[in-house]
């Protein structure tokens, strides 16, 4: 037995692993934790290589649960982008249990979209949960706004050359097509939002504030005042009459919330309740940044113009 | 200001040698002139190397001050045009843009000393601390005949209606090097031996401390130290994240209250590299578990080994399957063998995530050796069988519902019990749950009685946020 335990102990006891990089030829295996990532690094990668992600659409990122599937998402994965902020942090436990060490954060096959951002909604003063689920590094929701994507995709693309520096010059073709799509569609959404400059937007969850940055909405509040916690009657009581004051017109409520509440708020307010999905994919034919960008702005527009 | 004040003085100086130099040799304007070109030049130059300097530094300066968050790398872009009245978004039309990420500044002696939650300071970065510390605590409620009080044989043995705290623990984790991880968890909580009030103490212990080494070869990954092993379905799961309140009857009656635990030894476990989930885990433990085993030495190991397969079926679900095994020895030099097959499917509302139903049921046999009866020779094999199941109903985030049945056989003495355990929980946040559960007991054998009880459990936790398993 006692042999047994000396050849396992020395096996296990053996130097880290020596990471065979991928070679040219071999397609990029890219991972995303969440569906924006996902959408805007496809358009990155293009045919060079597959890109999945590790939460499906349209489900919430704040109630994750760990799934086998997972870990074996990640235990395939050659690269991984993460937000980098707390909104996909369920996916160190998942790397630590996929025996992939390439993915551990902090080693150079983890990319963080946030790196170099502006980031809106840091936390000051001391935190603790009587706040609620809060992120204290900040609004982790920054895709929304089209114009944080330069810095996202060159994070993305920067992270992607430097594992597979041969693929530089398609990747960095790639982004800049990715861009000037952007570019064209944010005229047309810019103009699409110009008559509701300024207008004031209650969202029941905290994830807008970088989308209604981009488009000059002003955001009135949040019904979900405390993240993960029911709002108080004295918040909602305020938070109604503010919006009969500045004759609010829309509650924007995630697809993945219930909307008892946004509705009651909303009908006491003379509002109405706009369900949209907060990520692409959620609802078919959105699934790229683009389509899921158009999807929300139309909809945006179309309530407020009612 | 001073770098600049250096520079006025240079070119002074400069200017007044060149003037004096000129007065005194009475040089031809064409000279003059070159010369003053010549100076002008050096002047350019020194300005041009103090400007960078001065970038340079602020460069500096900035990357102090946003702490080791770099600027984004630089790349050309289109700009995307932002509009914005308020806070205007600034894409860089460059790619690089400043960093303003949260500041985290050390904490002064003052600040360490002022009286705050404790996960605040474990706030990774930001309290200084490089490691995470979660609190969790769970107290139960047990309510029961006088009976069931005075035979101390209800589910909390000797601890038949009263209010204790059946786990505190705290917990410390992160990451070691970029290598390893580690947890520490030490927890405290009532134990009673006979029910006696004399007996009943709160036991402070070391319920878990290992190591695990990330990065080994074949995609290894191996725990060493005092843990949980990977045995079964709910056995590694805590006392205070167990789907009921109380451990199904089988891991209590093959195991002890808390089931396979506080095994210290190696463990390693791989994810095989297929298109299907396989997760194989083995295990090399002292065999301290007395109620099993108990030989508690490395010459008789405890051995362990799970295989786990999980089916994704997309918005039909998820079905996880486990077979486990742990064979070791008892003190008297008798092999225990605990063999065990699980089944856990789980189906989530496609849109918001609710409502959820979970399926879940484990079955156990316990194959040991004892010694023969008096007056019979040899040793006696007994074969002992166990096992529950379970379905939940959470209708929305907050509401939960569900029933357990258990049946189970004692592990060496004759007899055996089954079990109902309608239950239902409110979580009026992540972190903070209420379960009431009714159980009713009947067994026979050696553990001849009719048992009803009401538990009530309040569990929170403080810190670090738990990530949900399925």
């Amino acid at each position: 037995m006692f042999r047994i335990l000396i050849a396992a102990a020395l096996a296990l006891a053996a130097t880290p692993a020596t990471l065979i990089p991928a070679s040219a030829a071999d397609p990029l295996r890219v991972l995303a934790t969440l569906p924006d990532l996902w959408s805007i690094t496809r358009a990155l990668v293009g045919d060079l290589g597959e890109v999945k992600v590790a939460t499906r659409p349209g489900q919430n990122p704040h109630d994750l649960e760990i799934r086998p599937s997972q870990i074996l998402l990640v235990k395939r994965a050659e690269i991984l982008v993460r937000n980098g902020l707390e909104e996909d942090s369920w996916i160190d436990p998942v790397i630590e249990s996929s025996g992939n060490p390439r993915l551990l954060r902090g080693a150079p096959s983890v990319i963080e979209a946030v790196r170099g951002l502006e980031i809106l909604k840091v936390r000051t003063g001391p935190i603790d949960r009587s706040l609620g689920d809060v992120h204290p590094s900040g609004n982790p929701h920054f895709t929304l706004d089209p114009g944080t994507l330069p810095i996202v995709t060159a994070n993305i693309v920067a992270g992607l050359a430097r594992l597979r520096p041969e693929l530089t010059d398609r990747l960095q073709a790639n982004r800049q097509a990715f861009l000037d799509e952007v570019a064209t569609a944010m005229r047309r959404w810019t103009d699409t939002m110009l008559p509701y400059r300024g207008e004031p937007v209650v969202s029941y969850h905290d994830s807008w504030p970088y989308f209604y940055r981009a488009f000059g909405l002003e955001e009135l509040g949040v019904i979900e005042d405390r993240p993960g916690v029911p709002p108080s009657p004295q918040h909602l009581v305020a938070l109604i009459r503010r919006m009969r004051e500045r004759r609010v017109k829309v509650v924007v409520v995630e697809s993945w919330y219930p909307t008892a509440t946004a509705e009651t708020v909303a009908r006491a307010a003379g509002a109405r309740v706009l369900t949209v999905p907060q990520s692409p994919g959620a609802v078919k034919g959105t699934d790229t940044y683009i389509t899921h960008l158009d999807a929300l702005v139309t909809t945006l527009a179309r309530a407020l113009g009612e | 200001m001073r770098t600049r004040g250096r520079c006025s003085v240079t070119v002074l100086v400069f200017l007044s040698v060149a003037t004096l130099s000129g007065g005194a040799h009475a040089q031809d304007a064409d000279t003059l002139r070159r010369e003053l070109e010549q100076l002008r030049e050096q002047f350019a130059t020194v300005s041009r190397s103090y400007e960078q300097r001065l970038k340079e530094l602020s460069e500096r300066l900035q990357q102090l001050e946003t702490r080791g968050v770099p600027p984004a790398p630089a790349a050309t872009a289109p700009t995307v045009p932002s509009s914005t009245t308020a806070t205007p978004s600034t894409p860089a039309s460059t790619g690089t843009t400043a960093a303003p990420t949260p500041r985290a500044t050390a904490p002064t002696l003052a600040d360490l000393a002022r009286p705050r939650q404790p996960f605040e300071l474990a706030q990774p970065g930001r309290g200084g601390l490089l490691f995470d510390i979660g609190v969790s605590g769970d107290f139960v409620a047990n309510l029961t005949s006088s009976a069931r009080e005075r035979n101390h044989d209800g589910t909390f043995a000797g601890r038949e209606n009263r209010v204790f705290p059946r786990e505190v623990e705290v917990g410390f984790f992160g990451r070691v090097d970029p290598y390893a991880s580690a947890v520490v968890r030490i927890s405290a909580g009532e134990e009673s031996s006979n029910g006696e009030p004399s007996s009943r103490e709160l036991n402070v212990r070391l319920d878990e401390a290992n190591i695990t080494l990330l990065t080994l070869p074949l995609g290894t990954t191996a725990r060493i130290g005092l843990m949980r092993p990977r045995f079964g379905t709910l056995n590694t799961v805590h006392q205070d994240d167990l789907p009921q309140v109380d451990r199904p009857d089988v891991l209590t009656r093959f195991f002890g209250e808390e089931g396979l635990d506080g095994e210290s030894g190696v463990e390693a476990f791989w994810v095989l590299p297929a298109s299907m989930y396989h997760e194989i885990a083995l295990g090399v433990f002292n065999g301290d578990n007395e109620v099993a085993f108990g030989r508690g030495s490395l010459r008789d190991p405890l051995i362990t080994g799970r295989w786990r397969t999980f089916l994704e079926f997309e918005e039909h679900g998820g079905l996880q399957i486990d077979v486990s095994a742990a064979t070791g020895v008892t003190p008297d030099d008798h092999r225990t063998t605990v063999a065990g097959l699980g089944v856990k499917y789980k189906w989530i509302g496609a849109r918001t995530g609710f409502p959820v139903v979970t399926l879940a049921a484990e079955g156990l046999g316990s194959f040991r050796t004892v010694d023969a009866a008096e007056g019979e020779s040899g040793d006696r094999h007994l074969e002992r069988w166990g096992g529950y199941a379970y379905v939940q109903y959470d209708v929305n985030r907050r509401w939960a519902a569900g029933v357990r049945g258990d049946w189970t056989e004692l592990p060496v003495e004759r007899g055996r019990e089954w079990a109902v355990s309608p239950y239902a929980q409110f979580k009026p946040s992540e972190f903070l749950r209420f379960r009431l559960q009714y159980k009713h007991t009947e067994g026979r054998g050696a553990v001849e009685r009719v048992a009803d009880e009401l538990f009530l459990q309040g569990s929170f936790i403080l810190g670090a946020h738990p990530t949900e398993r399925f």
